[in-house]
């Protein structure tokens, strides 16, 4: 289970290997996973092995974030309101991975419903990082990120609606990939905010990516806002070259000026990201540096708070405990409902249903719903024209290494800073964006993300792999105190 | 805007959601910083002008499903995840008239 897709297929066809022996490793690392980092919703015991065919795929075990429906399979979206919820049909994404033959063995925890960015408040419990207990994994994608990091699988299913996929990647020192929005049917997968939600995996390398994504995408007739993605062949040309390609990074993000009191870390993870600017220059690609409007910059985290609470409140408006979902108490039906919402949702997403209400109120909705939405087209316009000049922007993730468990308490403060949150301008716009893994500081991952132009995903992956192989962090496993 | 804790306790009851009083000063906070942000907003030269942005892909077309009959779920599954049910139908308290 330590090896990636490519070469467990290869093992697997060659007979070296069968598809039962790696699900029953798969199953006893998940309960090892589970004893030491509580990544887990459900493990499937029942896991069996598959025919081996031509596909990569299969035979071959993977991790579903609990937030996918799965049919006959418990399905909670790590929130007590759903706490029982057992699917009767299964979300097309993993329907077109169980065609391919590959084997779900567990269900990942992740932050209720999608909502959160640390791993902390899913209902089974806190997921804890594999590189060091004491941090984080980030979220919402927090269980996959976990166990794809400590070798459960070679990938687990993430979505991402501010950078549920991309951020845990980071923090666990593996690849997080979400595809052009719509690339992947969401039919099936709890929304959080529907304009900005995307399906996607977490795997320990690009090519990995985007064998999976490969078996993911099409279109679909339950979700309209899927597309025809068949003349993309995101693993057919994950290795093409890449000289002569252009890339840009924003001043305003990466250069230390930019920050009046930096942290010794955020040093070190700027240094760091400049050097594998270099990396991308041995490899032929051209570099600039651009700068963009700060004012925007600036504007982003609330932006995204106004539009993913609006939305969210919305989405959220039939958990009433009535239909599904375990029944609150109360002499009427608002009196259950109120209960069941009351004691079902964590403090962190009634905050954001009640700062959605807020937004959403008739009188409120041009200052705030309809401004943040204006901010969103100012910030896809902007990135829209940078992709006019190059292939792809690349930024460094966050400010640093995953944060310590007892710091983020994933609120919205006075001194956010726009660098933990740039990668929600992937899902403003739909753009395809990769987050791969590019060193280490005080022995913890750190990250670097390539984001491009809607539909151009081969790019990005491209210079993602170009990228990786000239480093030295393909397909690592966590080690505590590495 | 002037925010109170009235008012968050007001806008959780009309989305039938109880708060405590940690959760309704961390709403409050929030409110607060998001408003500032926005407020911004508002500086920005034209703002008014752009059009709100809605959706991510501007070239998209939606294709709406034909008019036909699909495979649909059964009563039972319908059901199947319901606490409380009568028959093929959903059972709860007495909603017009009556105690409750």
């Amino acid at each position: 289970m330590n090896q990636t897709i490519e070469e467990l297929h290869e093992l697997l066809k060659e007979k070296k290997i069968t598809s039962q022996e790696l699900v029953q490793e798969s199953l006893k690392k998940s309960h090892e996973v589970q004893e030491k980092y509580n990544a887990f919703v459900t493990i499937l015991d029942e896991a069996k092995a598959t025919e081996i065919t031509d596909n990569p795929l299969s035979g071959i075990p993977f991790g579903i974030k609990d937030n996918y429906s799965t049919k006959d399979i418990l399905s909670t979206g790590s929130s007590n309101t759903l706490k029982d919820y057992i699917p009767i049909f299964t979300a097309t994404a993993v329907e077109k991975l169980l065609n391919a033959g590959a084997i779900p063995v567990n269900k990942t925890v992740l932050d209720e419903f999608g909502m959160g960015g640390t791993g902390t408040s899913g209902h089974t419990g806190i997921v804890l990082n594999p590189w060091d207990p004491t941090r984080m994994c980030a979220g919402s994608s927090a269980g996959s990120a976990c166990a794809v990091a400590s070798g459960v699988y070679p990938y687990a299913l993430g979505s991402d609606t501010g950078d549920s996929i991309r951020k845990p990647a980071a923090y666990c020192g593996i690849v997080g990939y979400k595809p052009t929005y719509g690339m992947i049917s969401r039919y099936g997968v709890f929304p959080f905010a529907s304009s900005l939600d995307h399906c996607g995996v977490l795997t320990r390398s690009v090519a990995d990516a985007a064998i999976v994504v490969d078996n993911m995408k099409g279109i679909d007739p339950q979700d309209m806002t899927s597309w025809d993605s068949k003349d993309l062949h995101l693993y057919e040309h994950v290795k093409d070259d890449v000289k002569g390609l252009h890339c840009c990074y924003i001043k305003e993000l990466c250069n230390i000026e930019s920050y009046p009191n930096p942290t010794e870390e955020l040093k070190s993870h700027l240094e760091n990201f400049k050097n594998k600017l270099e990396l991308c220059k041995e490899l032929g690609i051209e570099i600039e540096e651009v700068s963009v409007d700060s004012a925007l910059l600036e504007a982003l985290p609330s932006v995204y708070v106004a539009i993913s609470c609006a939305e969210a409140t919305s989405n959220m408006s039939n958990l009433t405990g009535l239909i599904f979902g375990p029944r609150g108490e109360g002499n009427n039906v608002f009196e259950m409902m109120m209960n069941h919402r009351t004691h079902g949702f964590s403090p962190l997403i009634k905050r954001r249903f009640v700062i959605g209400s807020y937004i959403l109120q008739k009188e409120n909705q041009e200052r705030y719903f309809k401004n943040a939405q204006r901010v969103r087209r100012l910030l896809v316009d902007t990135w829209k024209k940078l992709f006019e000049t190059y292939d792809a922007v690349i930024l460094p993730v966050g400010t640093g290494p995953a944060k310590h468990l007892d710091g983020d308490k994933d609120i919205l403060s006075h001194d956010t800073e726009v660098l933990e949150e740039h990668l929600q301008i992937g899902n403003f716009g739909g753009f395809p964006s990769i987050t791969l893994p590019d060193g280490f500081i005080n022995n913890l991952p750190v990250a670097l993300n390539i984001t491009g132009n809607c539909y151009n995903d081969e790019t990005v992956l491209k210079i993602a792999y170009a990228l990786e192989s000239k480093m030295n962090y393909k397909n690592q496993i966590a080690k505590e105190g590495k | 805007m002037k925010f109170t804790s009235e008012l968050v306790d007001d806008l959780a009851a009309k989305l039938l959601i109880g708060l405590s009083k940690e959760e309704n000063q961390m709403v409050l906070d929030e409110f607060n910083i998001i408003d500032e942000n926005l407020s911004k907003v508002e500086n920005i030269e034209n703002i008014k002008n752009v059009t709100p942005m809605t959706h991510c892909l501007d070239d998209f077309t939606f294709t709406l499903r034909g008019d036909e009959t699909t495979e649909s779920i059964t009563v039972e599954d319908a059901l199947r995840n319901c606490k409380k049910t009568e028959g093929r139908e959903v059972e709860v308290p007495k909603v017009v008239g009556g105690d409750n």
